[in-house]
C-alpha cells in the first residue's frame, strides 16, 4: 500500500513522497478530529476557514524572512519571474467559471491534495534552511500546514466524502533535476511559497463559499465580504 | 537517589558484617525487598534470609533474628519465624516516611551481630492532577497548569502530553522549581484543536488528568493595542478621539476592547460601555467629556467571543478636551471700606477665580458694571479676582462676568445698598460644627428668598489680624463646609450673611474649631487675697492663641506640702475663686488646668501661704489692749494729779530749812556784808538740800537792750526797796541772797532753830513806789501766804504755780548755783539778773504797772522820772545811793497803802498747804 515508504534515503523526493504518504496513511484512521462530538461540518468549516487565514497571516511573516534568505532578486517587491521547473507544483490558479462549477467533493479534494503536495514540498525546503531561526518558522508553518490538512480532512469526514488515495503513478514528486543550478532551486522555492499563497487565497474562498453553504443565516453577513475579496 | 541510598546502606552492612564476622566478605544474609517504598498507612513485610555458611558459623538460626527500626529493636509480637533460615517482620500502618530496618543476630555470649540493612521510604501515589488550564500569551509558546493535588512526599513527576486528531506533540517535562505548569516547546497552531492531559507519576504510581480539548486560539492572551493616541476636536468641546494600533493577532482573529479614562487628577477610572467597543477596531470618539480637561486613556483587548484572556492594559496616552465657555459666574462679594471723600465709599468688590471644572478654559479677563441708581452703566475690564472702586452713597448693581478664549460666562449680579441701608433678616440658628476633618456650617434661611450666601472665615487670634476668607453658597442651600485650608486649634469665626434681591442681610456669627485639642498653656493662678482660712484666686482667662478649642472648664489643684492634693472644678466663665477651710500659716501650692473638649493643660504652679492671724485680728488684741493701758495711765495720771498734795505730802514733805529763816532778823536795815558769811555758812551747813530755787535765766547779761535797761533801772530800784521791805520770815530766796548777805551769823543761827517748825512765806514785793507790785514775779513767792496780787492776776500765778509746781527743781538749783556764785563776785549783779528775768517774762504787767504809776502818781511824775534814770545810772554803777533809794521806797509804800493793796510784803498764811522750797 506504501510502496515508497520504506526507502526514505533514496533522495529528496523520496523523502517527501514518504511525509506525504505517511500524513495521508494517518489521516484516514483518525475518526473526527474533532474530538468534543460532532456538531456537524459548521464549525469545522468555520475553523478551516480560519485557518487558512492564520496561515496566510504565517505566511507573509515566512515568505518575507525566506525571500530575503534567498537574496535578490527574489526579495523585490516586484520580482515576477515566469514559472519555470515548477510545474509539478498542483496550480492554484484556475478559471473562475471552472472553480465555479467544482462542486463540495472535488473542491475540497483538490485543497487537500495540493496542501499534501505542498506541505511535502515545504519540508525539503526546511531541510535546506540555513538558518535556525527559518528553520523554526518553516517547521511551525509546516505543523499548521499539517493542522490544515487535518481541518480539511476533518471536514471532508463530515461531509461524509472519503480522502483521496495517492496513486503510486500520479504521485507529485518533487524531483529537481542534477543540471539544477542554485538560482533554479532558488526560482523553485519562490515558486513554491508563491503558489502556496496563491492556494491558501484559494482555499479561504472555497471554505467560505463552503461555510455560506452549510450556514445559510450567516451568507448575508458574509457575502459582501467575499465580493470585496473577488 | 533512592538507590544509592540503598546501595550505600547496603555496603556499610557488608564491611560491618565482615568486620565483625573477620573472615567473612560477604554478607550473612540479607533482607527482602531490597529497597521497599511503601505507602503510607499501608502494612509493610520484610523477611530476613540467613545464609548456611554463617549460620553454621554462629551456631544459631533463624529464631535467633530480632529487627531494628532507627536502632530501636522491634517487639517481638511482629517477627514470624518463616522456617530455620528465615525471619519476617510485618509493620502494620507505617506512618514513618524514612526509616531504617535492620536484621540482627544475637550470638552465643550475647553478642549482636548485624546481618543486613534496609531502608523503607514511604510516602503517596499522585492525585489526579485538577484545573488544568493553559494560556497562550500571544507570539509565545501554550502554558498550561494544574492543581497537583495531595503532598505525596515521594518525588513525583508531572508531564504535560498535547497531541492532535493526527500527530502526538512533544512532551513537556516539568521544571523542578515550578511543579504545576509547563510551557511546552512548540508554538501553537490556533484553529487546530489541541488535546492536552497531565501525567504524575512517582514510585507508587502513576495518574493522569482529565484531558482538556480546545482550540489554542482561545485560549490566547493578545498584546496590548500600542501606540495610543488621542485628539481633540475645535468643534466640540466635548469629545475626545482614541486612536491605536492592534495587535498583529487581529489579522486572523476579531478582537473587543475595553477603554477606560479618568481625569488626570482622579484615580478612579471610568469605562466605556463594552457594547460600543465589542468589534474589531483601532479607533473611538469618546463623548461626554467636559471641557478643557485633561482626560487619561487607557485601552485592552481580548478575542471577541470573549474567549481566551484580556490582554494587559496599554500604555496611558492623554489628551485635553477643548474649551468652552465658562459655565457659571464666579462667586462675587464686596467689602466697604472708609474714605476719606465726604460723601464717597470705598467699594472693593472682589470674586474667586472660577475652578477649572466651571472655567472651561483659561480664564482671559474679567468684565464688572457698575449701575448707580437710574443712571448709565458703566463697563470695566479687570485682570485680577478684586476691584476697588469709589462710589457716592447711592444705591448701585454691580455685574460680574468672566471671559474665556470662547466666551462669556453668566453675570453675577451684586446689589450694594446704599449708605444708609439697615441691614436686617439675618439667618436663624447658625451652628457650626467639624465632621469628617471639615467644618461644616449649618443654619435656617430667612422668611425671604435669598439669592446667595456669603461665608466669610477667619482665624482669631491674638497675634494676628482677622484675614477673612470667604465663600458663595446657593440661594438654597443651608448647609455646607469651608472650603479653605483650615487649621486644627485654631478658633474660627465664621460668619454667614444672606444676600438678598436689594442688598446683604445682616450678618450672623459663630466660632468654631476643626479639631479642638488641649490647651497649649494652662492658667497662671495667683492669690488676690489671702486670708487665715480662705484664699481668693483669680487668673485670666487664657489668651486664644493657647486655648485649642472652648474651654469649658477649669479645675484647680491645691497642697499644702505634706497633705493630698484637692482638686476643684470651676466653672470655664470664672476668673476668680475662693478656697476656703484652709489651714492657717501653711504654705499652700496651687495650680489649675484648663480643659477643652479634648484634654486639658497644668498650669504654673503658684505657692502662697495663710497668714496666722486674721486681717485686723491683731488690730483687735492690740488696740484694746493700747486703749485698756492708755486709760490706765490716764487714770493713775489723773488720780496722781487730784492726789497730788497728798502724795507730795507723803513722799515729799516741804521741809523748811531753818538756816533759810530771816525771821530773826527781819530788818530790812541789815547791811548788806553778811553776804559772805551767809555764803560760808550756806556751805558749812550744807543743810541746804532742800531748798527751792527758782531759777531765772541770766544768761547773755552782758548787754541788756534799752528795754532791759530800763527794766535794769526799776530793779535797782526794786533791789533797794527789797532791801528794805522784803522780808526774812521764812528764810529768803536765791533773789533774796542779798537778805541772807545781810544777816549776820548769829541771825542764821536764830534762824536755823526755828526752821524746823516755822515756816514762812517771804513775800519779795517790788515795785516801784508800791504801785507795781504784780511786777514782783521775782520768780518765785516763797510766802506761805497767798500771793494776792498773783490771784487777781490769774496768768501771774499761773506763771508762778508752773514755776514751783513743775518747772523741776533742776533750774532752781542751777539758778541757785548761778546766783550763789554771782554773788559772790558782785551780788548786785544778781540783783539785776533777777529783774531782768523778770521783765522779760513780765513786761506787759510792768508797762500795765507804768500806767499804774503813772496814773497814781502824776504829781511826782516828772521829778520821779528824772530821779528813776538818775538812779538807774548810779544804781548801774554801783550801790551808792541808799538813802535817797529808801526815801523813794516809803513813798511806794505810801501808794501801796493808798491803793489798799496789802502787797506782798507781809507774811502770809500758807496757801493750799504747799511750802515754797527754801
Amino acid at each position: 500500500m506504501l510502496p515508497a515508504a520504506g526507502e526514505p534515503a533514496a533522495g529528496d523526493s523520496w523523502g517527501l513522497l514518504a511525509c506525504l504518504c505517511t500524513v495521508l496513511w494517518h489521516l484516514p484512521a483518525v475518526p473526527a478530529l474533532n474530538r468534543t462530538g460532532d456538531p456537524g461540518p459548521g464549525p469545522s468549516i468555520q475553523k478551516t476557514y480560519d485557518l487558512t487565514r492564520y496561515l496566510e497571516h504565517q505566511l507573509r511573516s515566512l515568505a518575507g524572512t525566506y525571500l530575503n534568505y534567498l537574496g535578490p532578486p527574489f526579495n523585490e517587491p516586484d520580482f515576477n519571474p515566469p514559472r519555470l521547473g515548477a510545474e509539478t507544483l498542483p496550480r492554484a490558479t484556475v478559471n473562475l467559471d471552472v472553480w465555479r462549477s467544482l462542486n463540495d467533493k472535488l473542491r475540497l479534494t483538490q485543497n487537500y491534495e495540493a496542501y499534501s503536495h505542498l506541505l511535502c514540498y515545504l519540508r525539503g525546503l526546511n531541510r535546506q534552511a540555513a538558518t535556525a531561526e527559518l528553520r523554526r518558522s518553516l517547521a511551525h508553518f509546516c505543523t499548521s500546514l499539517q493542522g490544515l490538512l487535518g481541518s480539511i480532512a476533518g471536514v471532508m469526514a463530515a461531509l461524509g466524502y472519503p480522502l483521496p488515495q495517492p496513486l503510486p503513478g500520479t504521485e507529485p514528486t518533487w524531483a529537481p533535476g542534477p543540471a539544477h543550478s542554485d538560482f533554479l532551486q532558488k526560482m523553485d522555492d519562490f515558486w513554491l511559497l508563491k503558489e502556496l499563497q496563491t492556494w491558501l487565497w484559494r482555499s479561504a474562498k472555497d471554505f467560505n463559499r463552503l461555510k455560506k453553504k452549510m450556514q445559510p443565516p450567516a451568507a448575508a453577513v458574509t457575502l459582501p465580504l467575499e465580493a470585496h475579496g473577488f | 537517589m533512592l538507590t544509592l541510598q540503598t546501595w550505600i546502606v547496603h555496603v556499610l552492612f557488608i564491611f560491618f558484617t565482615t568486620e565483625s564476622v573477620g573472615e567473612l566478605l560477604e554478607p550473612c544474609g540479607y533482607i527482602k525487598p531490597e529497597s521497599p517504598v511503601v505507602q503510607l498507612g499501608s502494612n509493610f513485610t520484610a523477611v530476613c534470609v540467613l545464609k548456611e555458611k554463617c549460620m553454621d558459623y554462629f551456631h544459631v538460626n533463624a529464631s535467633y533474628i530480632f529487627w531494628k527500626t532507627n536502632h530501636l529493636t522491634v517487639p517481638k509480637e511482629q517477627y514470624t519465624t518463616i522456617n530455620k533460615t528465615a525471619s519476617s517482620v510485618t509493620f502494620t500502618d507505617t506512618s514513618s516516611l524514612n526509616t531504617q530496618l535492620t536484621c540482627n543476630i544475637r550470638t552465643f555470649g550475647q553478642i549482636d551481630q548485624n546481618v543486613y540493612g534496609i531502608r523503607i521510604i514511604s510516602g503517596l501515589p499522585p492525585e489526579k492532577p485538577k484545573n488544568l488550564s493553559c494560556i497562550v500569551n500571544e507570539g509565545k509558546k501554550m502554558m498550561c497548569q494544574w492543581d497537583p493535588g495531595r503532598e505525596t512526599y515521594l518525588e513525583t513527576n508531572f508531564t504535560l502530553k498535547s497531541e492532535w486528531a493526527t500527530e502526538k506533540f512533544a512532551d513537556c517535562k516539568t521544571k523542578r522549581d515550578t511543579p504545576t505548569s509547563c510551557t511546552v516547546d512548540y508554538s501553537p497552531v490556533y484553529f487546530v484543536n489541541t488535546e492536552v492531559w497531565v501525567e504524575a507519576e512517582n514510585a507508587l504510581g502513576k495518574v493522569t488528568s482529565d484531558h482538556i480539548n480546545f482550540d489554542p486560539v482561545d485560549k490566547v492572551k493578545p498584546n496590548p493595542p500600542h501606540n495610543l493616541s488621542v485628539s481633540n476636536s475645535e468643534e466640540l468641546s466635548s469629545i475626545l478621539k482614541l486612536t491605536w494600533i492592534n495587535s498583529s493577532i487581529q489579522d486572523f482573529i476579531r478582537l473587543k476592547y475595553n477603554i477606560q479614562y479618568r481625569t488626570r487628577d482622579s484615580s478612579v477610572w471610568n469605562q466605556i460601555p463594552p457594547e460600543d467597543t465589542a468589534s474589531t477596531r483601532s479607533s473611538f470618539t469618546v463623548q461626554d467629556l467636559k471641557p478643557f480637561t485633561e482626560y487619561v486613556f487607557r485601552i485592552r483587548c481580548m478575542k471577541e467571543d470573549g474567549k481566551g484572556f484580556w490582554s494587559d492594559w496599554s500604555e496611558e496616552a492623554s489628551g485635553i478636551t477643548y474649551e468652552d465657555r465658562p459655565s457659571k459666574a464666579p462667586s462675587f462679594w464686596y467689602k466697604i471700606e472708609p474714605s476719606h471723600t465726604h460723601g464717597y465709599r470705598s467699594v472693593q468688590l472682589i470674586w474667586k477665580t472660577l475652578p477649572p471644572f466651571e472655567a472651561n478654559g483659561k480664564i482671559l479677563d474679567y468684565e464688572v458694571t457698575l449701575t448707580r441708581w437710574k443712571s448709565r452703566l458703566q463697563n470695566y475690564t479687570v485682570n485680577e479676582t478684586k476691584w476697588t472702586v469709589n462710589i457716592t452713597n447711592d444705591r448701585y448693581i454691580a455685574t460680574l462676568t468672566v471671559r474665556n478664549l470662547v466666551g462669556k460666562s453668566d453675570a453675577a449680579v451684586l446689589t450694594i445698598p446704599a449708605y444708609d441701608f439697615k441691614a436686617t433678616r439675618p439667618v436663624r440658628d447658625l451652628k457650626a460644627f467639624p465632621k469628617d476633618n471639615m467644618l461644616w456650617v449649618e443654619w435656617t434661611a430667612p422668611n425671604e428668598s435669598v439669592n446667595k450666601y456669603i461665608l466669610e472665615w477667619c482665624v482669631l487670634s491674638d497675634k494676628s489680624p482677622c484675614i477673612p476668607d470667604w465663600q458663595q453658597e446657593d440661594g438654597l442651600v443651608h448647609r455646607t463646609y469651608l472650603r479653605g485650608n483650615l487649621a486644627e486649634s485654631k478658633c474660627y469665626l465664621i460668619t454667614v450673611t444672606p444676600v438678598f434681591a436689594d442688598g446683604p442681610g445682616s450678618p450672623e456669627s459663630i466660632k468654631a474649631y476643626l479639631k479642638q485639642a488641649p490647651p497649649s498653656k494652662g492658667p497662671t493662678v495667683r492669690t488676690k487675697k489671702v486670708g487665715k482660712n480662705e484664699a481668693v484666686l483669680e487668673w485670666d482667662q487664657l489668651p486664644v492663641d493657647v486655648q485649642n478649642g472652648f474651654i469649658r472648664n477649669y479645675t484647680i489643684f491645691y497642697r499644702t506640702i505634706i497633705g493630698n492634693e484637692t482638686a476643684v472644678n470651676v466653672d470655664s466663665s470664672h476668673t476668680e475663686y475662693t478656697l476656703s477651710s484652709l489651714t492657717s500659716d501653711t504654705l499652700y501650692m496651687v495650680r489649675m488646668a484648663a480643659y477643652t473638649d479634648e484634654g486639658g493643660k497644668d498650669g504654673p504652679e503658684f505657692t502662697f501661704t495663710t497668714p496666722k492671724f486674721a486681717q485686723g485680728e491683731i488690730e483687735a488684741i492690740v488696740v484694746p489692749v493700747c486703749l485698756a493701758f492708755l486709760l490706765t495711765t490716764l487714770l493713775g495720771v489723773l488720780f496722781c494729779f487730784n492726789k497730788r498734795d497728798l502724795i507730795k505730802k507723803h513722799i515729799w514733805p516741804n521741809v523748811p530749812d531753818p538756816s533759810k529763816s530771816h525771821i530773826a532778823q527781819w530788818s530790812p536795815h541789815t547791811p548788806p556784808r553778811h553776804n559772805f558769811n551767809s555764803k560760808d555758812q550756806m556751805y558749812s551747813d550744807g543743810n541746804f538740800t532742800d531748798v527751792s530755787v527758782v531759777e531765772i535765766e541770766a544768761a547773755n547779761d552782758k548787754k541788756p537792750f534799752p528795754e532791759d535797761l530800763k527794766s535794769l533801772d526799776l530793779f535797782k530800784k526794786e533791789k533797794i526797796s527789797t532791801e528794805g521791805h522784803s522780808s526774812g520770815i521764812g528764810g529768803s530766796s536765791c533773789m533774796s541772797s542779798s537778805r541772807p548777805s545781810i544777816s549776820s551769823s548769829d541771825e542764821n543761827e536764830s534762824a536755823q532753830n526755828t526752821s524746823g517748825t516755822v515756816q514762812y512765806s517771804t513775800v519779795v514785793h517790788s515795785g516801784y513806789r508800791h504801785q507795781v507790785p504784780s511786777v514782783q514775779v521775782f520768780s518765785r513767792s516763797e510766802s506761805t501766804q497767798p500771793l494776792l496780787d498773783s490771784e487777781e492776776r490769774p496768768e501771774d500765778l499761773q506763771l508762778v504755780e508752773n514755776t514751783e509746781s513743775s518747772a523741776g527743781s533742776f533750774p532752781r538749783q542751777q539758778y541757785f548755783k548761778q546766783n550763789c556764785s554771782q554773788r559772790d563776785t558782785s551780788p548786785d549783779i544778781s540783783h539785776f539778773e533777777r529783774s531782768k528775768q523778770v521783765s522779760s517774762v513780765n513786761e506787759e504787767d510792768f508797762v500795765r504797772l507804768k500806767q499804774q504809776m503813772s496814773d497814781i502818781s502824776k504829781p511826782f511824775e516828772a521829778g520821779q522820772m528824772k530821779m528813776f534814770q538818775e538812779i538807774s545810772v548810779a544804781d548801774a554803777f554801783g550801790p551808792h545811793t541808799d538813802g535817797l533809794v529808801e526815801g523813794f521806797e516809803t513813798v511806794g509804800m505810801e501808794a501801796a497803802v493808798d491803793e489798799g493793796m496789802p502787797k506782798s510784803y507781809l507774811p502770809q498764811t500758807v496757801r493750799r498747804g504747799g511750802y515754797m522750797p527754801q
